[in-house]
């Protein structure tokens, strides 16, 4: 009786670990003399982690579908640059449309083959992103390459009422969608069911392909726009930064709680789970710890994390 | 020999198994019309050297693959490998130091198959993530290790001809690391078709459930099949360290892309229980002669990457057209 009642403990904490972890490390914080709660410092983590934070939701409903999108650091990229060499002869707008439709152009192009073409998801979007960073390089001879248009830095560079950055006010409207239309439409309760049993799911009628697909749209549509921001942000369009980013937002996310099985998860969750490695850098950097220590450290918060995941569902399995 | 087994009727079916002897043959002959200079002495020799550290790291792979895992950690136990091995020549010696750097290697890779039967990973992604936070954190320890400096071997006062010659030496028209490959290729051979353990990799790849219930130790399968890969991602290092004779501690980095694509070109099935090392060898010969004969061509190194990356889809692709 009493191990019951120990495990369900232990299995509420786990369901709450990036939550627990981003408040012992708010409260660590407290004990140490640095800048770490300033206004200037708590905007500035969350300005930094804004960009993966929207790639992260466009991931979470591929994973929460029981897919995988390791090309999202390629398409981030890619729809940077197009953006950019767009604005050579379109207005803003019209080249930050190009830049996420290419983004969406490329999600599908996933979704086809993953869902009817039925190949294994990471294998077949690592080749793609190894595609598109080639790409990237091609199509900026890897340099950097400047946007043309002053006024488009403003976008990620801005802030509203000079306190609050642009980038801020845009991840949080990206989260604001992204968890309704995962959480209260048809569509996002389906994305669940379809993760959680494929086949179960196909049987009860839902278009699975359809909706399986579409995650890879969007997906490809929030690569994108995170993409367009960094470009923003940097002022520039560049090859090099999409290089690891598939698997630290994949990392982070699962950290979050959203299981790479399928069926389980969310926005809040991914959110924290974002948080956790946004925070962790912050405090790393407050605390003037060796930048190669810190990415030990991150290397042994990945793997003791995914591990731990892999091991919840081998209790599941068991239990069962 | 699986292949075998299976009756074949469409003509399709048997030009997929051989399509990479059609395709290498294809690109040289069309090279050689193009490029004369591809058969020069000098460009053979070169391929041979570039042939040498890939295919290590590939043959490794081609077992994690069999076994139904993959392995990302090659990039940071390369990194790891060559650093280590680099500054051990000096205090301890060349041939301790060498075989203290396979040891290392060996030994990455049991930790990552300790991790992964611990959290119980069976499936492919869950193990691709785990060796992928491994090999940050090897990626890591390399950094510290040097201190982000890139280490010559130049600056050895010791004696260090014996990585001289693995990495620029020759035996008549060979290159020394080429003739490493076949004693390696040899025995991994030998123990895939020939031995208990290796025979027991592809059941586990092919089906877990049913291999644990035949009465196979499938954690003796994944134990051994990160070990090799660890292992020969460390003679992989080795090789490269001793032909570029500096070892930076980021020199692994698109190792593990590549392997991949050298082992799913191959035609060895992504999904598992399928393959063998042979195959691995005609996959990467192909990505190294298509990477020699862009060059030769002019083709620029990023313009390669993308059609890796098409190779890439269109090989996995293909593959799994085949079995559906």
């Amino acid at each position: 009786m009493k191990i019951q009642v120990k495990n369900t403990f232990f299995r509420k904490v786990g369901n709450h670990k990036a939550s627990i972890a981003v408040l012992a490390m708010l409260v660590a914080m407290l004990f140490f003399p640095t800048n770490f709660y300033t206004r200037f410092n708590i905007f500035d983590l969350l300005n930094s982690a804004s960009i993966l934070l929207v790639l992260a939701f466009g991931i979470t409903f591929v994973i929460i579908a029981g897919g995988i999108d390791l090309s999202i650091g390629g398409i981030m990229v890619v729809s940077g640059i197009v953006t950019i060499k767009l604005m050579e002869f379109t207005p803003i707008w019209v080249s930050i449309v190009g830049g996420l439709c290419s983004g969406v152009l490329i999600g599908l192009v996933n979704g086809y083959l993953v869902v009817y073409q039925k190949t294994e998801p990471f294998i077949i979007t690592l080749g793609m992103g190894l595609l598109l960073t080639g790409l990237a390089q091609q199509l900026t001879d890897a340099h950097p390459i400047a946007a043309p248009n002053p006024k488009f830095m403003l976008m990620a560079n801005g802030f509203l009422f000079g306190v609050i950055p642009h980038l801020v006010l845009i991840m949080l409207a990206t989260l604001f969608i992204a968890y309704s239309v995962l959480r209260y439409t048809q569509f996002g309760r389906n994305c669940y069911a379809i993760g959680g049993d494929y086949e179960v799911a196909e049987y009860s009628g839902i278009s699975v392909r359809k909706i399986k697909t579409m995650t890879y749209v969007i997906c490809g549509f929030a690569a994108a726009l995170g993409g367009i921001l960094l470009s923003s942000k940097l002022n520039s369009g560049s090859s090099v930064y999409g290089e690891t980013t598939a698997l630290t937002v994949i990392s982070a996310v699962v950290v979050g709680g959203t299981s790479l099985a399928g069926g389980m998860g969310g926005i809040p969750q991914t959110a924290m789970g974002l948080l956790v490695f946004g925070i962790m850098e912050n405090a790393m950097n407050m605390l003037r710890i060796n930048p190669y220590i810190q990415i030990i450290l991150r290397g042994v918060v990945i793997v003791t994390i995914l591990c731990l995941d892999s091991y919840s569902r081998k209790k599941k399995r068991e239990d069962v | 020999m699986s292949g075998k087994l299976r009756m074949r009727h469409n003509p399709f079916d048997v030009l997929g198994e051989y399509l990479v002897i059609v395709a290498i043959a294809l690109l040289v002959v069309v090279t050689i019309f193009v490029e004369p200079k591809f058969l020069s002495p000098g460009n053979m020799t070169n391929i041979m050297r570039q042939f040498g550290p890939l295919i290590m790291v590939a043959l490794g792979m081609t077992f994690v693959i069999i076994g139904g895992f993959i392995d990302l950690s090659v990039a940071g136990i390369m990194s790891l490998v060559a650093v280590v091995t680099l500054s051990l020549i000096e205090p301890l010696g060349q041939v301790p130091a060498l075989l203290i750097g396979l040891l290392l290697g060996a030994a990455c890779g049991y930790l990552n198959s300790i991790l992964i039967l611990l959290s119980g990973a069976i499936t492919q992604a869950e193990g691709l993530f785990i060796t992928y936070g491994m090999s940050v954190l090897y990626g890591g320890v390399a950094l510290v290790y040097t201190g982000g400096v890139t280490d010559h071997m130049s600056y050895i006062s010791r004696d260090y001809s014996l990585f001289t010659a693995i990495g620029t030496g020759t035996v008549g028209i060979f290159s020394v690391s080429f003739l490493i490959f076949l004693v390696a290729l040899a025995a991994l051979y030998v123990f895939h078709e020939k031995t208990y353990l290796g025979r027991t990799i592809n059941l586990t790849g092919g089906n877990k459930t049913a291999a644990r219930l035949s009465g196979i130790s499938i954690n003796k399968s994944i134990t051994i099949i990160y070990t090799i890969s660890g292992l020969m991602t460390a003679l992989g290092a080795i090789v490269l360290f001793a032909r570029v004779t500096t070892a930076s501690p980021v020199l692994g980095k698109n190792f593990e892309t590549n392997a991949i694509l050298s082992v799913v070109v191959g035609g060895t099935s992504l999904s598992g229980g399928n393959g063998n090392v042979i195959r691995t060898v005609l996959g990467t010969m192909l990505v190294i002669l298509l990477a020699n004969c862009m060059n030769l061509l002019g083709v620029s190194v990023f313009m390669q990457n993308v059609m890796k990356g098409a190779i890439l889809i269109l090989a996995i692709w293909l593959d799994n057209r085949k079995e559906h």
